[in-house]
C-alpha cells in the first residue's frame, strides 16, 4: 500500500499524478536550493534576512538546512512505495537511515535555529520552532519503531515525518495560492502559511493513518 | 494514450518551471538622477536666486502648473484611461524658472517630465503685462519655443516643439511658487497611485459591433502611502516587511518628490504631479539626501526587489 494508494485504492492514475506533482515541486525546490550555490549572503530569501545572516550560527544553520533538506525531500519520495520496499528492501533501509540521520543531526536542529529567527513575528517563530521539534520527534519515533520492528507504528510516524518534510512544498504552494487569490500583504501571508503549511499536511497524514487503521479493522472483521 | 498525455503534461510543467520560482524580468524603477550609489553626477546648473536684483525680481523664480496638450485634433486617443475614474490627458507639471533678465534679454530653464532644459529669449513690456518669447537650444528632441505673458501674478502661454513629436503643442497657466525642501510633507489623497504600466488584462469581451472592452487590474497602493514618511522617520525592517510593491514604490519615490525631483516614470509622475506641494525642480538629487533618507531608500529597495522577484511566485519571500 502506498501513500496515495490508501486514499484512493490502487488508482494508478492518481499515483502517477501524485508522483508527477511530487517530482515537479521537488524540482522547483532544487531550483530554489541552487539559488544559494555558491554561498551568497545577499540573494533570494537572505536579502530580507540581513540582520540574521550577520550571525555566524545563523549562517551555519541556514546553509546546513538549505543544503541538506533538499536531500531529505528527495530521499523520502519513494519510501512509501510498496514496490520499492519489497523489491529493493536494502535500498529502502539505507535511504531511510540517511533520511533519519539528515533530519535528526542536520536539517532538524538547523531548522530549529532558523525558526527562532523566523519572519512573521511571534506567531511565525512559534510555528517554525514547533515544526522543527515535531519533525525531529516524529522522525526519531519512526526510527525507534523500525528498530523494534513495529512496522505499523514505524509507518505511521513516517507519514507524520514526511508530511512535515513536505511542508517545504505546501508552505510555498499555499503562499502562491493566497497571493494569487487574495493578494494579501507579504507578512500577513507568511504568518498564515507558516501554520497552514504544516498543520494541513499533518491533518492529511492523520487522516491516512486513521483510514488505514479503520480499513484494516474492517478487513479483519 | 493516457500515459503519453501525462508524459507530455509533465514535460510541459518542467519546461515552465524555470520561471516558477522567481520573476527573472523584475526590474526596479530607479532613475539615474536619484541613484546615490552611482558616482557620476548629471550636470545641472544651480541658480543662486539671492544674487539676482533689479526691477524684475518679482518675475524671477519658479512658475509652476500643468503643461497641457494643446493639439487641435482629437485629444482622446492620446489620453490614458486606467482603472475606474482614472484618466490622464498627458498633462505634466512644469516648472518654468525665470533666472535672469538684462535689458530685454531673458534666460531661464524649464523642468518637466524629467527633462531640465535651458532657454533664452526676449521680454517686452505691454502695459501691465510682460511678454516673453524664449527658445530652447534645439539639440534635444523635445526642445521648442515658449511664448507667454506674465500679468497679475499669473504666467500664461503656449509652447511649440521644433520637431514633429507626439504632442507638439502645449498650453499652460502657471503660478509663482517657492520651493523649499520639507521632510515632513505628507501625501494628500487627491489621486490614487495607479501603475498602469504594470497592468494585467484579466478579462476581455466583444459585442456584436466588434467593440471590445478591456478590464485591467493595476498595481496600486494602499492607505499606507498617506501614513508612512520615509524622509523624517528611520524605517525599521518590521515597518516595510508587510508592504506590497505599490506602497514600497510610492513611499520610496515620495522621498525624491520632496526634494523636487522631476520624474521620468509616467505613473509616478502623474501621481506626484497631483500633489499640491510638489514642484519639479531637479533632475539630479543624488547629493541632496539626508542620512535617514539614504538608509530608508536602501531598505525600501531591498524589499521592493524581493517583492518584485518573489511575491507572487512559488517561494518563501
Amino acid at each position: 500500500m502506498t501513500f496515495s494508494g490508501i486514499v484512493i485504492k490502487r488508482n494508478w492514475k492518481f499515483q502517477l499524478l501524485w508522483y508527477a506533482a511530487l517530482l515537479y515541486f521537488s524540482y522547483l525546490m532544487v531550483l530554489i536550493t541552487i539559488q544559494y550555490v555558491p554561498v551568497d549572503f545577499d540573494v533570494a530569501f537572505l536579502r530580507i534576512k540581513q540582520d540574521e545572516i550577520k550571525l555566524l550560527h545563523y549562517q551555519i544553520a541556514f546553509f546546513t538546512h538549505v543544503y541538506t533538506s533538499i536531500f531529505v525531500l528527495l530521499l523520502g519520495m519513494f519510501q512509501f512505495s510498496d514496490y520499492v520496499r519489497r523489491r529493493y528492501s536494502s535500498l529502502h533501509r539505507s535511504a531511510g537511515k540517511l533520511y533519519i540521520a539528515l533530519i535528526l543531526l542536520l536539517a532538524g536542529p538547523s531548522g530549529l535555529i532558523m525558526g527562532y529567527y523566523a519572519n512573521g513575528g511571534i506567531p511565525g517563530r512559534i510555528s517554525f520552532c514547533l515544526l522543527a521539534v515535531l519533525w525531529m520527534v516524529f522522525t526519531y519515533k519512526a526510527y525507534m519503531y523500525a528498530r523494534k520492528k513495529d512496522w505499523k507504528k514505524h509507518k505511521n510516524y513516517m507519514y507524520r515525518s514526511y508530511a512535515l518534510t513536505l511542508s517545504a512544498i505546501s508552505l510555498r504552494l499555499f503562499k502562491w495560492l493566497i497571493v494569487s487569490v487574495f493578494a494579501l500583504p507579504p507578512m500577513d501571508t507568511y504568518v498564515i502559511v507558516s501554520w497552514l503549511g504544516w498543520v494541513f499536511n499533518l491533518l492529511i497524514a492523520e487522516y491516512i493513518i486513521y483510514k488505514a487503521a479503520t480499513d484494516s479493522q474492517i478487513s479483519k472483521s | 494514450m493516457n500515459k503519453s498525455i501525462c508524459f507530455i503534461g509533465i514535460l510541459f510543467l518542467f519546461a515552465q518551471c524555470k520561471n516558477a520560482i522567481r520573476n527573472e524580468s523584475a526590474s526596479l524603477v530607479l532613475e539615474a538622477g536619484t541613484d546615490f550609489s552611482a558616482n557620476k553626477s548629471i550636470a545641472e546648473k544651480n541658480i543662486d536666486v539671492d544674487t539676482l536684483v533689479g526691477n524684475y525680481t518679482a518675475l524671477y523664480g519658479f512658475w509652476v502648473g500643468y503643461f497641457e496638450n494643446a493639439e487641435s485634433h482629437d485629444e482622446s486617443n492620446k489620453a490614458i484611461y486606467a482603472d475606474e475614474g482614472f484618466i490622464w490627458n498627458r498633462q505634466n507639471k512644469i516648472n518654468i524658472s525665470i533666472d535672469k533678465i538684462e535689458g530685454e534679454k531673458v534666460t531661464g530653464h524649464s523642468v518637466v517630465a524629467g527633462n531640465d532644459r535651458p532657454f533664452s529669449g526676449i521680454v517686452k513690456i505691454a502695459g501691465s503685462a510682460y511678454l516673453f518669447e524664449v527658445k530652447e537650444p534645439g539639440d534635444d528632441k523635445y526642445d521648442g519655443t515658449f511664448s507667454f505673458k506674465i500679468t497679475n501674478g499669473k504666467l500664461e502661454g503656449t509652447w511649440q516643439a521644433y520637431k514633429k513629436i507626439e504632442i507638439s503643442k502645449r498650453k499652460y497657466e502657471l503660478e509663482k511658487k517657492v520651493f523649499k525642501y520639507n521632510p515632513d510633507v505628507m501625501m494628500d489623497e487627491y489621486k490614487p497611485f495607479v501603475d498602469w504600466q504594470k497592468s494585467v488584462v484579466t478579462d476581455t469581451w466583444g459585442d456584436d459591433d466588434g467593440y471590445t472592452e478591456i478590464i485591467k487590474e493595476f498595481a496600486t497602493s494602499t492607505q499606507l502611502i498617506y501614513k508612512v514618511n520615509a524622509s523624517n522617520t528611520l524605517l525599521k525592517k518590521e515597518d516595510v516587511a508587510n508592504m506590497k510593491k505599490g506602497d514600497l514604490l510610492v513611499i520610496r519615490n515620495a522621498i525624491y518628490a520632496r526634494h523636487g525631483y522631476s520624474f521620468k516614470n509616467r505613473p509616478l509622475r502623474v501621481f506626484f504631479d497631483s500633489q499640491d506641494w510638489y514642484i519639479p525642480v531637479h533632475t539630479d538629487i543624488k547629493k541632496d539626501f539626508t542620512e535617514i533618507e539614504k538608509k530608508n531608500i536602501e531598505l525600501l529597495l531591498r524589499y521592493e526587489k524581493n517583492a518584485k522577484e518573489y511575491y507572487d511566485y512559488f517561494g518563501r519571500g
